[in-house]
């Protein structure tokens, strides 16, 4: 018994240790390039429908939670169906969010 | 919500399976990131401009199933008894066609104690289905939900009670007061209510009896409505609960979050009121985050305090029952949040639970990783 919790322990260890090491290097990458900056070009930076994005992701998704890392337009267009029936965020919002999004 | 103690072998099997969906999860990360950036906005651009021209973003991008969710590793020191505690917490979400998603969430946690031999010993493995639903986006305003479901009573359980959100890992003590989940049918959405300044969201349910001891819910109908006004970052609501069976009682609540636009600042509050057994509770919560502090910008802040008001003609039965809200409470807690990255975040709090006859020191400390990874092709825009 002992020996059997002894190594899931180790295990989870281990797969904590991982996942720190994972995420220090995304934090190092996010340093430079934060998800609430776009890495995009001047003219994305000007984009209206972007500025509005990110004024109504911070308005609503930061209520609860940071920015998430970047993620691909496909796994972004179910995370926001998602928090669409979850916050109860409006059509409108969701629309302008996935645009930031995914810039 | 219901729990179930799991047989023997389960425990064995959980643990190793969560390192392995951590290292599946890395992966998934890692490819998702690696499609870098300029990828995702030259493809936003394009999507951008056509969403100008009011199509859905669903209508354009081919949304792919997911799994998400936490594992949290904790130690709790309650009045003097130390529990150790590995959480897994998967979040499925699998987007069918435009309208409709499939989601669930699940829980898993063994309880670990220092027995009278002084060693550490699994007392307790439970685990239990949150939610899983099928969701089908009507239009604008409406958006069907069957299945169980969390109920919308405030705001803790639907949007901070996951482990990699709420900011104090320690659950309020208004989290007794209603029945956490339903079984049946939800009437749900948000939009403007005829001014962009005003959002108004709701949640209306029908939630049928169900005794199955894992699904068990109770037979009840209920409701919340709130105001959101963006500019100000304010929501204000409120809800209301009616039990069909049982003591029949109805459960009225009020809640507030307000986020000052100059602050990395957060101030909520929740109240919650049962005409049953389970009296009054309320809390309020503060968050300040240091992000324009050097060094310390991943630092947060937590602060809550809260209050029970028990009913003062319970038995020593009912109190029994009701558990934490039997007896009149106060508890202040403080706590501190420390991001590693956007994943994983570091918390410890201490509180202090005034409670007669009861007080008690509570200290927690732990870590929480958020994973997220594809379950189908990622790329390309549709």
């Amino acid at each position: 018994m002992r020996k059997k919790v002894l190594i899931s322990a180790v295990l989870l260890i281990l797969a904590v240790g991982a996942a720190l090491v994972a995420a220090a290097k995304t934090g190092d990458k996010d340093k430079d390039a934060p998800a609430t900056v776009s890495p995009a070009t001047n003219s994305a930076q000007d984009d209206p429908m972007r500025l509005e994005g990110e004024k109504r992701f911070h308005s609503n998704c930061g209520r609860c939670h940071m920015a998430p890392p970047k993620f691909s337009p496909r796994m972004m267009a179910t995370i926001i169906r998602h928090m669409r029936v979850r916050a109860t965020i409006t059509d409108q919002d969701t629309r302008f969010i996935l645009h930031y999004m995914t810039q | 919500m219901p729990k179930l103690m799991k047989p023997e072998w389960a425990r064995f099997i959980m643990i190793p399976a969560l390192c392995m969906l951590f290292c599946v999860a890395l992966r998934g990360q890692d490819g998702s990131t690696a499609q870098g950036p300029d990828s995702g906005a030259t493809q936003g651009q394009t999507q951008g401009q056509d969403l100008a021209t009011t199509q859905g973003p669903d209508e354009h991008i081919k949304a792919i199933p997911i799994l998400t969710g936490a594992t949290a590793y904790y130690t709790k020191v309650t009045a003097g008894q130390v529990q150790d505690q590995p959480w897994f917490i998967p979040v499925l979400l699998v987007p069918i066609g435009d309208k409709w998603l499939v989601e669930a969430r699940a829980d898993d946690y063994p309880t670990f104690e220092r027995g009278a031999n002084g060693r550490f010993q699994e007392v307790s493995n439970e685990y239990g289905l949150q939610y899983a639903t099928v969701d089908y986006i009507a239009n604008k305003y409406v958006t069907v939900v069957a299945g169980r479901f969390l109920t919308p009573f405030g705001m803790y359980n639907e949007r901070l009670q996951p482990y990699w959100i709420r900011a104090l890992q320690g659950i309020p003590l208004t989290y007794g007061v209603t029945s956490n989940t339903g079984l049946g049918g939800m009437l749900r959405g948000g939009f403007p209510a005829g001014t962009q300044s005003v959002n108004l969201n709701y949640a209306f349910y029908f939630s049928a009896d169900n005794t199955n001891h894992i699904l068990g819910t109770t037979r009840a109908t209920g409701g919340r409505v709130g105001f959101f006004l963006p500019k100000y970052r304010l929501e204000i609501g409120g809800s209301f609960q009616q039990l069909l069976e049982g003591d029949h009682s109805h459960n009225v609540g009020l809640h507030t979050e307000w986020q000052p636009n100059a602050q990395p600042f957060t101030l909520r509050s929740e109240f919650a009121h049962s005409s049953g057994i389970r009296g009054s509770a309320y809390w309020v919560e503060s968050v300040y985050r240091l992000s324009q502090v050097p060094h310390l910008h991943q630092l947060e802040l937590v602060g809550r305090g809260q209050q029970v008001f028990a009913d003062p003609k319970l038995s020593a039965a009912q109190r029994s029952q009701v558990g934490k809200l039997g007896l009149d409470t106060n508890q202040g807690d403080f706590g501190l949040n420390y991001y590693l990255g956007r994943d994983v975040r570091g918390s410890a709090s201490y509180g202090r639970q005034f409670a007669f006859n009861k007080d008690a020191n509570l200290w927690i400390l732990g870590i929480t990783y958020r994973f997220i990874m594809p379950l189908g092709p990622t790329g390309g825009v549709h």
